[in-house]
């Protein structure tokens, strides 16, 4: 998604006038694809293999991206076939002075951006969001453990890289789990901050293979992990990421055995779609911050309609436009063709698509 | 060809028309793509480029024509004149109108979203989605939904009720057609029910204030701004800004009178929309519709308007679509027996002013044409 700065003073009244920003857009662009008014974009300058199936990128944001906090989150819009695709990305190091950023990028089975990225050309430009995300290191300086899994990795990197800066002021210790030892991102810049910090220790936690290396441990996360996890450093704060079932696993081992617990679970993007169109589902309407149970067996216009909630119409029957409303996550199903649709949009018309699974609306 | 003249289908045969036409759109969607996505923004900077030239050339042409060459004024400022025309009828017709069908929404680009373009004419993109997108094409020529019969001001039907001031008609439909985009601005606003007491004064000043500002600042740009430029040269880029805007007010009137006021085109009573079926619904499109022949230039400065049946049958699929969509439609049209109303734009328009030429002095309709068969 891209962010609009707003300037709303006399001048860019007047401007708007000439040149609306949609003109001004297009003559910037044609000087500099990075060029915009309002928008914020990045070009590609960087681009690395790390391990299977995962690259990292460097970008190189226009002067209309406020940057980030280490942990945080970035909303990439891509082009594919002549339709953009958005999706979040962690920034995978601090903020740097010269304000590049650096995402990883890792490959999910039938994932379209993902695969995008990894080939995509240096020098291309993709549209960029301001920064969001809560996952940060807690201030009072005790000792701090990491669980990371997967790409869960990617936010922790960045907050590691922050604390290396800092020095480590703080003992910090980072688990990273993952299946085999080619999937490990970033393992040797880890080792190295090992090697030179006595206040950061690492340890692979390897799922799929038998550990060979001092630093490395087998098995899914378990209590006798945190003996060794913890080691005399029983009120530590601690941060996790990966996927919803591991999160919720680490906080089941984990119990009170912790100063703070932060944590932010990621999970693929649905895969198997349950295609009746039995039971209800839960839709948030973002503008009014309500949340309703609607039935999948009716058109989210009649369905919302039934729930007291009135949205703009006219046709009914998928014409006019006047239903379409922006969808930023959940699935939908086309109710003429069946068709699913899972990717969020700024235009989805509630007349003729019925809710597949939970649904945000911009209503 | 000779022409078909369109039988009435049974119920059942209309379901067929009706997942024919359907199984058309599954199939034309299915395609959409990085073609699409090019066509559009191609066409996109056709408009800035066009817009530019003919800014710059009329800028030139004034300075120049009143400074040191006096011969270049014309040529210039005409040539200008032209280029900007050409700018805002693409503008209008191929990106306009069409993005604002939603026809690109699936390619989740901000600057082409239906519900949120706003085009460079005086009316308000808001209010066309209203009377444009949604009364008129959900009640295409259905008498008494569609405000786009005749606009309120023409009697271009015998089945319109007749009055005396129709015989004004010849010359109300030219002033019409040269202030077209300010008729299309004040559509929704319905100032007659105003003067018929049928609207307090309130509502009316609350619709009209989107509609001043959006008006206010076109005459700002085209008609303050941009001249200024010039500085003491301004007359003739003024000039050349106003008679950009009427061609391309006379041009879009023409075009898109020949789109349902031609002389084999229908209009319909109020029941015929009572429980309609999709087929029907197709069939009272076909029927209300009427295309124009030209080929590629045609379809580009109509912004694919001259292919009108198939906007109507679809009107949120891309229009660079319609082209390719119109022989399999003209095929199904064939097989079941109904004419498809087509013919050059000398032709079409020909009949349009006849229309508005016969029906300024009262006249009776035919007899009914149904659309389903009795029994
Ligand atoms: S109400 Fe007309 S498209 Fe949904």
């Amino acid at each position: 998604m891209e962010t609009a700065i707003r300037r709303p003073n006399w001048l860019s009244r007047l401007n708007a006038v000439w040149a609306p920003p949609a003109v001004l857009d297009f003559w910037l662009s044609r000087l500099n694809p990075l060029w915009s008014w309002g928008h914020a974009r990045a070009r590609v300058i960087e681009l690395h293999p790390e391990a299977d199936g995962v690259t990292t990128l460097v970008l190189r944001p226009n002067r209309h991206f406020r940057g980030f906090r280490p942990g945080q989150h970035v909303t990439v819009g891509v082009e594919i076939d002549g339709v953009r695709y958005t999706r979040s990305y962690s920034a995978s190091d601090m903020p740097r002075a010269d304000g590049r950023i650096r995402i990883t990028v890792k490959t999910v089975e039938g994932g379209k951006v993902g695969a995008f990225l990894q080939t995509i050309p240096v020098g291309s430009v993709l549209s960029l969001g301001q920064a969001f995300g809560e996952l940060c290191v807690p201030d009072e300086p005790a000792p701090c453990l990491m669980l990371a899994a997967g790409s869960g990795i990617t936010p922790l990197l960045s907050l590691v890289n922050a604390q290396a800066a800092a020095g480590f002021r703080r003992p910090v210790r980072l688990a990273y789990w993952a299946r085999t030892r080619a999937q490990l991102v970033q393992a040797e810049a880890l080792r190295a901050f090992a090697s030179r910090h006595p206040n950061f220790k690492v340890h692979f936690m390897l799922t799929g293979e038998a550990s060979q290396a001092a630093d490395e441990l087998e098995g899914r996360i378990e209590p006798r992990h945190l003996t060794t996890l913890l080691s005399g450093d029983e009120q530590a704060h601690v941060l996790a990421c990966g996927s919803y079932g591991f999160v919720e696993r680490v906080r089941e081992v984990l119990g009170d055995r912790c100063l703070s617990f932060r944590a932010e679970a990621f999970s693929p993007p649905p895969r198997v779609i349950d295609a009746s169109d039995q039971g209800h589902v839960r839709v948030t309407l973002l503008k009014s911050g309500q949340t309703l149970d609607i039935p999948r067996n009716k058109s989210l216009l009649e369905a919302l309609e039934e729930q007291g909630v009135k949205p703009r119409h006219g046709c009914r029957m998928g014409i006019c436009n006047t239903c379409a409303c922006g969808k930023s996550s959940g699935a939908t199903r086309h109710l003429h063709d069946r068709s699913v649709q899972h990717e969020p949009t700024q235009a989805l018309r509630l007349c003729i698509q019925a809710a597949q699974s939970d649904l945000s609306l911009e209503l | 060809m000779s022409k078909i003249y369109s039988r009435a289908l049974s119920p059942d045969e209309l379901d067929r028309f009706g997942e024919e036409l359907d199984a058309l759109r599954a199939r034309t969607l299915a395609t959409l793509g990085q073609g699409d996505a090019d066509y559009i923004r191609r066409i996109m900077a056709g408009v800035r480029w066009l817009g530019l030239g003919g800014r710059v050339m009329l800028m030139v042409g004034a300075i120049l024509g009143g400074t040191v060459m006096p011969l270049l004024l014309w040529p210039l400022c005409i040539l200008g004149t032209v280029l900007l025309g050409l700018s805002k009828i693409l503008e209008n017709m191929e990106v306009g109108h069409n993005v604002m069908h939603g026809q690109y929404d699936w390619m989740g680009d901000p600057a082409l979203q239906g519900r949120s373009y706003e085009w460079d004419i005086v009316g308000t993109s808001d209010s066309w989605r209203k009377t444009h997108n949604y009364s008129h094409h959900t009640w295409t020529n259905v008498r008494g939904m569609d405000d786009d019969i005749g606009y309120g001001l023409l009697r271009i039907f015998p089945e319109q009720r007749w009055k005396p001031f129709y015989l004004m008609q010849p010359v109300v439909a030219v002033v019409f057609a040269l202030l077209f985009e300010w008729g299309v601005a004040l559509q929704d606003l319905r100032i007659g029910r105003w003067f018929a007491g049928k609207m307090k004064g309130r509502t009316l000043l609350k619709m009209t204030t989107p509609v001043a500002k959006k008006a206010g600042k076109q005459v700002l740009k085209d008609y303050l701004l941009f001249p200024l430029l010039a500085g003491p040269y301004f007359l003739p880029v003024l000039l050349g800004n106003v008679v950009a805007n009427l061609i391309r007010n006379v041009w879009t009137y023409m075009i898109i009178f020949c789109g349902h006021f031609t002389a084999d085109s229908e209009v319909f009573p109020k029941e015929c929309v009572r429980n309609e079926t999709r087929g029907h619904w197709y069939l009272r499109q076909l029927r209300g519709s009427s295309n124009l022949t030209g080929g590629r230039i045609m379809n580009l400065w109509s912004g694919n308007l001259s292919h009108q049946i198939e906007h109507h049958f679809y009107p949120d699929i891309p229009a660079n679509r319609y082209a390719a969509m119109a022989v399999e439609v003209r095929e199904i049209c064939a097989r079941y027996g109904q004419h498809y109303n087509t013919g050059s734009l000398p032709k079409q328009f020909g009949t349009v002013i006849w229309r508005i030429l016969r029906h300024a002095f009262p006249s009776k309709p035919g007899p009914a044409r149904p659309l389903i068969a009795a029994g």
